[in-house]
């Protein structure tokens, strides 16, 4: 049996085996290889983050770390889930922000505090013999020496500082401004608190204790759209990006969701899978536009104009030809469509005036509160008059009636929405509607030369007013006219054919936008199909591409009214999801108090930064836009044309509509002194003062030496390279250094603002950055501080993409001598502690306050007087700013810094208007974080650390706090008459911890803070809690207002949306464009791919996969136009500046523009530019700021003032600039001129 | 375990001369000199181009010096004393390469107590002082090709500073590998001050299909080339 002998009993031979097919061997190689990964996972723990220091996206990370040092990170998989049917949010963290993560150890990193070697040695030497104060002093007091740091700035020169010595100089400059000009001279800007709202909270913290300044951001970044708070009298507020995959149509407006939202975006993709169909609009082919079902390529700018003509195929064939039901009910309980308008009479010809109010009617109908602050509308049931139920006027001095139940005092009421029928109207009247199209500039020019006012006929009612007979028609009949629609009342300027070309219809469109008329009437139907389906599943995702633009009201309005007229705001799939900032601050009334420290003094300093840019940065000198220009042909009387931008924005601070800073020429610790002298009230003392002269507004004159700011601190903000428009005007005015301004100042002179000959340059005494890399900003300070970054601190992260609360978690100490933010301010302030009693102890200071929304003073003003120009009497709070007496004690800050103070008990919390005792929960972080056992703050509870100062946002927040929410919820309830508790009851005892979220993020618990709920049913949506809990929205009508009826905007004609071209800017000049090859494009700035957010693109890995630089990105035509190729390294300038970049030239730009992404920055790979002879400039660099008098507007409802809610926005995307091939390429770095490599 | 003591002070004279100049170290500056003078390790020319730093060092304006070294170590990439970067940059493999490094000092007897990262060059000369002659020489000739390297950059500056690192490659006592010295000093220049070389290394090279569609993207080469250099023994 030789087959035994021959097989193999017990081994086999050392054969490898195959598999797939023999396409693979297993081998019997070592496995040290191994090792490698084996090493590369070493770790002695894990620790949750995220990359809350550049980045909205609150993405969960873990951390591996050894021996202290960051070895890995991977994402984290455990966000709380969502509910069957709904993906769940994981897996987030994107490519881009892990490719961040190890600049933790980059060489870009700044190491150590860092002072400008000039101002080092002034300071040692003036120090050797004084005080620190009055070391500053002797330096701020001589010219000479002032300059010689002032004019360094930008151009190196930096040596190292140690922190005692570096804070005690910021110290005693705080402590010296004070002392000298007043605490409101010392200004702070940080942004988007919501990343890292305990480092944003350290710098306003200290800052608001001083009684310094505290600038917003969203506003300046032109992220906030002022129709939100227009509409809806809500800064933004809007669905988790969750609720995408909840509805049935969404369409992508300027919205770059793969590009910009990565770490969201799957629900985009997963909608699709579900059935959702998707339009998305933007002129170029987009990452996003990919996704679409159909494209859209708008002209840039002309948004406006496709939203009338959608809402004008809505309207004919939802609204009139056939009634949805869902729709009318919907507008007419949650619209002001049915409210009633006053047509005011003017020489002869009928305008859209104010609302009609229960004042005006005899007998008030039966309203003894606030009856001129009570909108009219006419009841269906019987035929008469109401003031029905939810207006501002039901808001403040009662209680139980701000509802939106369909009642009126006390009645069941059915709105009317339209007065149509011949028995619901007196007469069919023309009224005029102003028309802008016709003033486009070439750019924009579609052929229109139609008059500028449009006359068309509506149904209107005659009513009996206390000043006599008035005519007055609904919102919605308005609407309808303003819209072009032809509902059979005869007359001109109305289509019944959309392919009449008449403003509205999807002809005119066409025209203007260059979106076929077809493509417009048939997303237009789906988009209210699929609504009306669906009851409001119909979705708008919409972007900064849309908000950056000076008329970006008229693009939003366009929107949102399509949104109202389809009843999707509110409904859980629907609405408007505007993603721009996401700073959705979710413990928002837990943080204030603690960031603007509410616990010590009230009411805080804070400012619209917009305004105070364009007055300090001297852009107004230089302004090219004149109130004419913008100006409605249907304009009430007034002398609108002959005041200056800058005028409009001083009577608004004059007038209490806008907040100042500095605030009065005075110091304001001064004038508590003279008043105290008097013996008089301080806001009575200074309304004598400003009466009588003795007193001046410092905004009338902001370039005298009084009235400039003297401190600044940036901190977890590039604010002069990524967000400052007009940057070259801030190197040239604010700072005082070399600039690249090309133009010249304006001929004409303000009629407010006083006019210096020459203006001041270097406004700023210390320039202080927080930053953990030498950014555009940081090589401008004259200090730099380093901070801590990504995994080397505790603070707390919150995001309107997702519902959860997410901590940052040191997982190691701050990089060489780097410390967290809120380490930083704390050894400021207690340096400042130190230095302060050499000037300052216990003082009383003046705070102008200016009328602020969401507060009894919100109805202050239903005209407008100002008491300058003898129109009314100055009171205080009513027709001016109020005036309150704050004391500080300036040799505690440090004490107080780290304290909870004790107003808190004393005075409550509370937020949007409501407010609710919060002496539990002072008491539990008592327990929790311990109390001072000593100093000025004994007895408080310690907020001495980060982690401390987490607790204690989260203690008092109603959102990780149930007990708090349930409080808030009451206390709206008694104003509504409506129980809402029933939202938080549930969660009544959770309370959220850091250790809590350190473990797994959490969702947070629904606060009547915000306008949608965290709910087992419902995704989070904007809205929601107006709709389906009949809270009114916090509006003049307590509806969403199509209708905007103060004077200011019926002056510029945006009472009703209509279509407004883009400005002329007039910065491409004749002598300007002799220099160019004759090519002009208009100058876009999206986010963009390689880099993160709006901070940087520094980094090695982003660099090498775009281009290494600056690039600019331009159409093939237009690049041969000019003579460009690909990669050539070309200008762009106007007469704001210049920048230099390499040509993108690619197909997916539309003719007559050019992209540069944002906040690219010039510290890399920039050459000199050969029309300034200095370092190109940055994005920035060719922009200039232009504020819209209607963003001024205030004391009137919901435009009212609020901090980061309403006010003046940095506009950016009307400018043009000339394009040009460089000659040679000039890098600057000759050895005479290294110093300045960074200017 | 007894502390280790120093062993060589010409090493530790160049991690005192790489340190921030202060007054103090001004005032040091004599018996530092008189240390490398009497270095027989090093060439003439090398203790002369040495003396010029201690001159400088010792007489010039402390803020002109002090502006210089943050201008050339604190703020510029391609000439940062952290050694890693140079190695790593900011890829993932850095954070595993300084836990190794750190073991090497705690192996050695040492716990660092400094602000710096351990791959710090001063904090590392510190170290190989009180190592053994031919230790400290075995791990310096690993990181000859960087110090090559930084020393031309800071000799095409004409900084005085080129003189250390000419002196360290000396003492390593190798060759640096010409291979990884050549893609080193073929890295980009991150530096403000020398955007030209910074531009040339990072424009892209051209895509071309064919002749040979299959030999890849070599964009994406390149790019994988830069980004995973190859790690010298000491961060293995």
């Amino acid at each position: 049996m030789s087959q035994l002998l021959d097989r193999l009993n017990f081994l086999q031979p050392r054969r490898m085996e195959t598999y797939a097919d023999g396409l693979g061997e297993v081998t019997r190689e070592p496995r040290d290889w191994e090792e490698t990964y084996r090493n590369r996972w070493r770790h002695d723990k894990i620790v949750r983050s995220t990359h809350g220091v550049n980045c909205t996206g609150s993405c969960s990370w873990k951390i591996y770390v050894k021996s202290g040092i960051v070895t890995w990170e991977t994402q984290y998989t455990d966000y709380p889930r969502t509910r069957p049917g709904l993906p769940n949010h994981e897996p987030r963290g994107c490519a881009r922000g892990a490719s961040y993560s190890w600049y933790l150890y980059s060489a870009n990193r700044v190491k150590t505090p860092l002072v400008r070697g000039r101002l080092m040695r002034l300071w040692r030497r003036m120090r050797e013999t004084r005080q620190p104060v009055e070391a500053w002093e002797a330096i701020q007091r001589d010219p000479i020496l002032r300059a010689e740091y002032v004019k360094a700035r930008g151009k190196g020169g930096f040596v190292r500082a140690s922190w005692d010595e570096a804070t005690e100089m910021i110290a005693a400059a705080n402590a010296w401004t004070i002392r000298t000009y007043g605490p409101d001279r010392i200004f702070g800007f940080s942004p988007i608190p919501a990343m890292s709202m305990v480092s944003y909270a350290a710098g306003s913290r200290y800052l608001s204790l001083l009684g310094g300044v505290c600038m917003s951001f969203y506003d300046w970044y032109c992220d906030l759209p002022p129709s939100s708070p227009m509409t809806w009298g809500e800064q933004t507020d809007v669905p988790e990006s969750a609720d995408w995959y909840n509805a049935g149509y969404l369409l992508l407006w300027g919205s770059n969701v793969p590009q910009t939202r990565t770490p969201d975006a799957h629900f985009y993709t997963e909608a699709r899978y579900r059935g959702a169909k998707s339009a998305v609009i933007c002129p170029d082919y987009s990452e996003a536009a990919k996704f679409g079902d159909v494209w859209l390529n708008v002209k840039q700018g002309t948004d406006a104009a496709l939203a009338i003509a959608f809402g004008h195929v809505i309207l004919r064939e939802f609204h009139l030809d056939r009634q949805v039901e869902y729709f009318e009910d919907y507008c007419r309980r949650y619209s002001d469509f049915p409210m009633l308008v006053k047509l005011e009479e003017r020489d002869g010809r009928l305008v859209p005036g104010r609302f009609l109010r229960a004042a005006e009617i005899e007998g008030a109908l039966g309203e003894t509160n606030n009856p001129e602050w009570k909108t009219v509308a006419i009841d269906e049931n019987s035929g008469e008059l109401v003031a029905p139920n939810g207006t501002i006027g039901h808001r403040w001095g009662e209680k139980g009636r701000w509802n939106l139940e369909e009642k009126a005092g006390g009645r069941d009421v059915r709105l009317k929405l339209t007065l149509i029928l011949d028995e619901d109207h007196d007469d069919i009247a023309g009224v005029d509607f102003p028309y802008f199209g016709a003033d486009a500039t070439a750019a924009f020019d579609s052929g229109d030369r139609r008059p500028n006012v449009l006359t068309r006929n509506v149904p209107v009612r005659r009513v009996k007013t206390t000043e006599g007979e008035v005519a007055v028609a609904t919102v919605f009949d308005l609407l309808c006219a303003n819209y072009g629609l032809d509902r059979g009342l005869g007359g001109d300027w109305v289509a019944r054919d959309y392919a009449e070309d008449i403003p509205g219809t999807p002809a005119w469109a066409e025209k203007i936008t260059g979106v076929s008329r077809d493509k417009i009437i048939h997303v237009a139907r789906e988009f209210a199909r699929n609504a009306e389906k669906t009851q409001g599943k119909s979705m708008v995702i919409i972007g900064a591409a849309m908000n950056h633009w000076y008329h970006m009201d008229m693009n939003y309005r366009g929107v949102i009214n399509m949104l109202i007229m389809c009843g999707c705001v509110g409904q859980s799939g629907g609405g408007w999801a505007h993603y721009v900032g996401q700073e959705k601050l979710r413990p928002q009334t837990g943080w204030a108090p603690i960031a603007f420290a509410l616990d010590w003094g009230r009411p805080p300093r804070q400012m619209n930064s917009t305004s105070a840019w364009y007055a300090h940065t001297g852009q107004w000198r230089y302004e090219t836009v004149t109130a004419g220009e913008i100006l409605s042909p249907t304009a009430p009387e007034g002398d609108w044309e002959e005041l200056s931008l800058i005028d409009y924005n001083i009577r608004a601070e004059r007038m209490g509509w806008l907040p100042s800073a500095p605030q009065l020429r005075t110091n304001p610790l001064e004038v508590a002194k003279a008043a105290k002298a008097a013996g008089k009230e301080v806001a009575a003392y200074v309304a004598e003062k400003l009466k009588s002269g003795e007193l001046e507004m410092s905004c009338e004159d902001p370039d005298a030496p009084e009235n400039w700011p003297r401190n600044l601190f940036v901190w977890r903000s590039n604010l002069l390279g990524s967000s400052g428009k007009g940057h070259e005007y801030f190197l040239r005015h604010l700072l005082g250094t070399d600039n690249g301004v090309l133009g010249e100042e304006t001929g004409r002179r303000p009629r407010e603002a006083r006019w210096h000959d020459e203006a001041p340059r270097g406004k700023l005494d210390l320039l202080v950055c927080i930053d953990f890399r030498m950014s555009t900003t940081a090589v401008y300070a004259d200090v730099v501080l380093p901070t801590a970054s990504w995994y080397e601190k505790n603070d707390l992260n919150t995001s309107d993409m997702h519902p959860f609360i997410h901590p940052l978690q040191a997982a190691v100490d701050p990089a060489y001598e780097s410390r967290s933010d809120w380490g930083i301010f704390k050894s400021i302030a207690v340096q400042f502690q130190k230095v302060a009693p050499e000037v300052l102890g216990r003082e009383t200071d003046v705070v102008a306050v200016p009328i602020l929304h969401d507060t009894p003073g919100e109805i202050a003003q239903t005209e407008v007087r100002d008491w300058k120009r003898g129109e009314c009497d100055l009171i205080p709070g009513r027709t001016a700013p109020n005036f309150v007496a704050v004391e500080r004690d300036y040799t505690a800050i440090a004490d107080r810094f780290m304290a909870l103070g004790p107003l808190m008990e004393k005075l409550g919390n509370g937020g949007k208007g409501i407010a609710w005792n919060t002496g539990h929960e002072v008491e539990a972080l008592r327990a929790l974080n311990g109390a001072h056992a000593d100093g000025a703050a004994r007895g408080a509870a310690r907020i001495v650390t980060d982690i401390d100062a987490c607790e204690a946002i989260m203690m008092l927040a109603p959102e990780t706090n149930g007990e708090v929410a349930v409080k808030a919820w009451a206390a709206l309830s008694e104003v509504t008459g409506r129980d809402h508790t029933h939202l938080a009851r549930p969660k009544e005892d959770e309370k959220i911890r850091f250790a809590d979220i350190a473990a797994q993020p959490r969702k947070i618990i629904t606060s009547p803070t915000w306008s949608g709920i965290e709910s087992e049913k419902v995704c989070y949506n904007a809205g929601w809690t107006n709709v389906h809990e009949l809270i009114p929205w916090r509006t003049l009508t307590g509806r969403q207002q199509t209708y905007q009826d103060h004077l200011w905007m019926r002056a510029f004609g945006e009472g009703f949306v209509t279509w407004r071209p883009p400005v002329d800017l007039k910065t491409v000049t004749g002598k300007l464009i002799e220099q160019g090859d004759g090519l002009v494009l208009n100058f876009i700035t999206p986010h963009q791919k390689w880099g993160i957010h709006s901070t940087y693109t520094d980094n090695l890995l982003m660099l090498t996969l775009n281009r290494g630089g600056p690039v600019i990105w331009i159409s093939e035509n237009d690049a041969k136009k000019a003579g460009i190729r690909d990669n050539d390294w070309v200008e762009l300038f106007n007469a704001n500046g210049a920048l230099t970049a390499r040509a993108v030239v690619s197909q997916r730009i539309k003719d007559g523009t050019t992209f540069m992404y944002h906040a690219q920055e010039k510290i890399v790979n920039t050459p000199g530019s050969e029309i300034t002879g200095r370092r190109g400039g940055i994005h920035n660099s060719v922009t200039r700021t232009v504020p819209k008098p209607t963003h001024m507007i205030g004391g009137y409802a919901q435009q009212s003032w609020g901090f980061n809610y309403y006010g003046t926005v940095g506009a950016n995307r009307d400018e043009f600039v000339i394009v040009r091939r460089m000659r040679k390429v000039d890098w600057l770095d000759r050895p005479a001129t290294t110093k300045e490599a960074a200017q | 375990m007894n502390a280790p003591t120093l062993q060589d002070r010409t090493l530790k004279a160049f991690s005192v001369l790489l340190g921030y100049p202060t007054a103090e170290l001004q005032a040091a500056m004599p018996e530092i000199g008189g240390v490398l003078a009497a270095e027989p390790r090093l060439t003439a020319a090398q203790r002369r181009a040495l003396r010029a730093l201690t001159d400088r060092l010792a007489g010039a304006d402390l803020y002109a010096l002090q502006e210089e070294y943050v201008a050339l170590f604190d703020r510029s990439r391609s000439l940062s004393l952290n050694l890693f970067e140079h190695v790593h940059g900011e890829s993932r493999d850095r954070g595993g390469a300084m836990v190794d490094l750190l073991e090497t000092y705690r192996a050695g007897g040492f716990e660092p107590v400094t602000t710096e990262l351990p791959d710090h060059l001063p904090v590392l000369l510190e170290f190989l002082a009180t190592q053994p002659a031919a230790t400290a020489r075995e791990i310096l000739a690993d990181a000859a090709h960087i110090l090559q390297a930084l020393a031309e950059r800071l000799a095409r500056r004409e900084s005085p500073y080129a003189a250390v690192f000419a002196a360290l490659v000396r003492l390593a006592g190798a060759t640096p590998d010409a291979a990884a010295l050549a893609d080193l000093l073929a890295e980009p220049e991150t530096d403000p001050d020398d955007l030209a070389a910074l531009d040339a290394a990072w424009q892209e090279s051209e895509v071309r299909f064919g002749p040979d569609p299959n030999a890849g993207c070599p964009v994406t080469r390149e790019l994988l080339a830069r980004i995973d250099p190859p790690a010298p023994p000491s961060a293995q």
